[in-house]
């Protein structure tokens, strides 16, 4: 039987490989996608947990809505972002975003 | 419900897209000037409108939204803060960013969102409201079109906030899921000390640190801070930060209020972090808006150490900062962006012989940053005074010893800018201030002084606000 | 609950089955003939030009920009739609201020030539 520790396995892995890709990923875009799996990693989460422990209101369910359209918000401004630093430096890898050092 | 307690967010909307609708009908060629000054009078106008609210104590939208003292407090602050950016900004915008029009109504949703976060009462508002805001930052700071250090900036803001939202989320949703609600004081009801809660909080709690840049979360601020048009860099200094104080304070004291003894120590240990790295590395700083990026992570740090105290005193304490460095920070960096005005450039260096040229704007920056510093009799000494009592009677006296330390020796590189400006000028070119700009110096100047000699008002005002929680 | 994933297995094991059934008495059936022009990639039966790897053009980025925003707003309207009897008057006039936001954000998009194909 499926239950709700399955969901949230399945969760966990997918931001683990959210994070995984986050921190070796070399070009901005494949950055942006790992960010994508981080963020359906907590739906699936919030949703498991909304038919499971509440079964009756769908507050988690809503919350879901919301994180899909900001998620598409914020991927639609990454993606204007990096048109520009192709459009300035003619490269989309990470490492190159290196004008300001401390 | 009752529509009338949500007027100043409608109105702050409305606003945003009257600019928006404004900067299509105007020509192209013709200056888009006056969208900065109906921006600034409108925020200016929901300002003084917002006092007549103080008092209520209700809740819209089924308890989703509350409006309180506290909210009020920081909606005042955020707008504030706005209409002090818009006013010195507006000579920036025209030098350096095209689509002004876009610029000055992505301020206001910036500004909408704060007001949103600060009224949140569960987590998918306040979900919202911080996306909404940080969205609207990432395209700010990614603003100056010609310069490639802003799309830069923009760039590491957006992957590293979209992160560390995303991980916020995840500890959001153990939250959610351990005590099935998302409205902060059923959580309160249900939280006890179970492994998957205090993940889920301590996920929250670094989601937060993310957009307070506490160390160690706070890579990103230096280079954001140094690439950002001067004026985002200021909203950012002084609203995003206020903002996510408003819901931490929410979310820390009311939902997760019966497990302060696992977050305290936790919380101490950050904000001493902040302050010992914010202040030892801004020293070696040549940039002017790295500098205060640095020492914006060191203020974070004292701010935060009020939340230990976890009582109407500390509340108290920060709130007080929070304005008391509002104020500071938009003198400083209304300093700053008429010195990139006049030499295109954010280098310390660049404030030689200020006081010579215009001896009010080199008064106006040593106050604010000594301010900042905590000398009396700047407000910044009265502030850091409310904080370190309300932390030292609950025992913290060690966090007290070394804000101590850190503040003196911060005196140090903000003496070294003074020091600049008073030197000899490298150049003889004349130097114009807009009027405006001006204005927002004179009263970040009032305000620094006025605060820190009569404490009083403000005082009052902050302790009537920290008490709608208890 | 194991009948059900059992219908599920037999859709799975008929959709192996049906194409490598097909593929399978076309290789035997078809005469074998290669030629120059056979291993050529089929793009609409016209002859492919120059590489696989370009550049799209940037409108294209514009438009799925414009469109991806607008498009996940659509959610909302769902779940207004489902409940719109019970929702009354109140949520009809909210849900048409919402719409009027984003119709002011698609005009500014608009005015400002995001939709012009250049």
């Amino acid at each position: 039987m499926i239950g709700l520790a399955h969901f949230l396995t399945v969760a966990a892995m997918v931001f683990a490989i959210g994070l995984y890709g986050l921190l070796t990923k070399r070009t901005v875009v494949g950055i942006l996608m790992s960010i994508e799996l981080m963020l359906n990693a907590v739906n699936i989460n919030l949703i498991a947990f909304s038919r499971f422990i509440t079964p009756d209101v769908l507050t988690g369910q809503v919350f879901v809505i919301f994180t899909i359209a900001v998620a598409a918000a914020e991927v639609a401004i990454g993606l204007a972002m990096v048109f520009r630093v192709y459009r300035d430096r003619n490269t989309v890898h990470a490492a190159r975003l290196n004008e300001m050092r401390w | 419900m009752n529509i009338a307690l949500l007027t100043s967010e409608i109105a702050v909307l409305v606003l945003g897209l009257l600019i928006i609708i404004f900067d299509v009908l105007i020509p192209r060629q013709e200056t888009h000037r006056s969208l900065g000054y109906i921006a600034a009078c409108g925020v200016l106008a929901i300002l003084v409108h917002s006092m007549t609210q103080y008092g209520a104590a209700a809740t819209v939208y089924q308890g989703l939204f509350v409006v309180d003292n506290l909210a009020l407090f920081f909606k005042q602050l955020f707008l504030a803060a706005t209409f002090l950016t818009l006013l010195f900004s507006v000579e920036y915008v025209e030098k350096w960013i095209q689509n002004s029009g876009e610029f000055y109504a992505l301020l206001l949703f910036a500004l909408l969102g704060m007001m949103v976060m600060a009224s949140a009462n569960d987590l998918i508002t306040m979900f919202i409201g911080m996306e909404l805001m940080a969205i609207v930052f990432y395209a700010l700071v990614g603003f100056e079109l010609r310069s490639k250090k802003s799309s830069e900036a923009g760039m590491k803001y957006l992957m590293l906030g979209a992160a560390s939202s995303a991980i916020m989320l995840y500890g959001m949703s153990w939250v959610y899921g351990f005590t099935g609600s998302l409205v902060l004081s059923q959580i309160a009801v249900k939280a006890t000390a179970s492994p998957a809660m205090l993940l889920g909080m301590g996920l929250m709690l670094a989601g937060l640190c993310f957009k307070l840049s506490i160390v160690p979360f706070h890579m990103w601020a230096p280079d954001v801070y140094e690439g950002a048009p001067t004026p985002i860099t200021a909203m950012l200094a002084m609203g995003s930060k206020a903002a996510a104080f408003a819901v931490l304070i929410r979310v820390f004291l009311i939902a997760f209020s019966d497990l302060q003894e696992y977050w305290a120590t936790i919380v101490s240990l950050l904000a001493a972090a902040s302050m010992i790295v914010g202040i030892v590395v801004a020293i070696w700083q040549t940039n002017i808006k790295r500098m205060l990026a640095y020492s914006s992570i060191a203020q974070a740090g004292y701010i935060l150490s009020g939340l230990l105290a976890g009582n109407v005193a500390g509340v108290k304490g920060m709130l007080f900062y929070a304005v008391l460095y509002m104020f500071a920070t938009a003198g400083a960096f209304a300093v700053s962006t008429a010195v990139k005005n006049h030499n295109g450039s954010d280098e310390i260096e660049g404030f030689s012989g200020l006081a010579q040229k215009s001896p009010l704007l080199a008064v106006v920056m040593t106050i604010s940053l000594l301010s900042m510093a905590g000398l009396p009799p700047m407000a910044g000494f009265v502030g850091k005074l409310y904080l370190f009592t309300a932390i030292a009677d609950k025992g913290y006296l060690w966090l007290v010893i070394l804000g101590f330390v850190m503040s003196m020796i911060s005196v140090y590189y903000y003496m070294l800018v003074v020091k600049t400006m008073y030197s000899k000028a490298r150049d003889q070119q004349e130097f114009v201030v807009r009027g405006s700009l001006q204005v927002v110096a004179v009263i970040s100047l009032l305000a620094s002084l006025f605060i820190g000699i009569y404490p009083g008002p403000l005082a009052k005002l902050a302790n009537f606000a920290a008490q709608a929680l208890w | 609950m194991l009948q059900e994933f059992g219908n599920v297995g037999l859709l799975l094991i008929v959709a192996l089955v049906f194409p490598l059934l097909a593929l399978g008495t076309a290789f035997l059936l078809r005469p074998r003939d290669p030629g120059v022009e056979k291993s050529l990639p089929y793009e609409c039966g016209v002859d492919t030009v120059g590489t696989t790897w370009v550049q799209f053009r940037a409108s294209y980025f514009l438009y799925a920009l414009v469109f991806v925003a607008f498009d996940v707003e659509t959610v909302f309207l769902y779940l207004w739609a489902i409940k719109f009897q019970e929702l009354g008057t109140f949520a009809f006039v909210e849900m048409f201020i919402f719409l009027s936001i984003l119709l002011v954000g698609l005009g500014y998009a608009w005015k400002k030539g995001a939709l012009e194909w250049k």
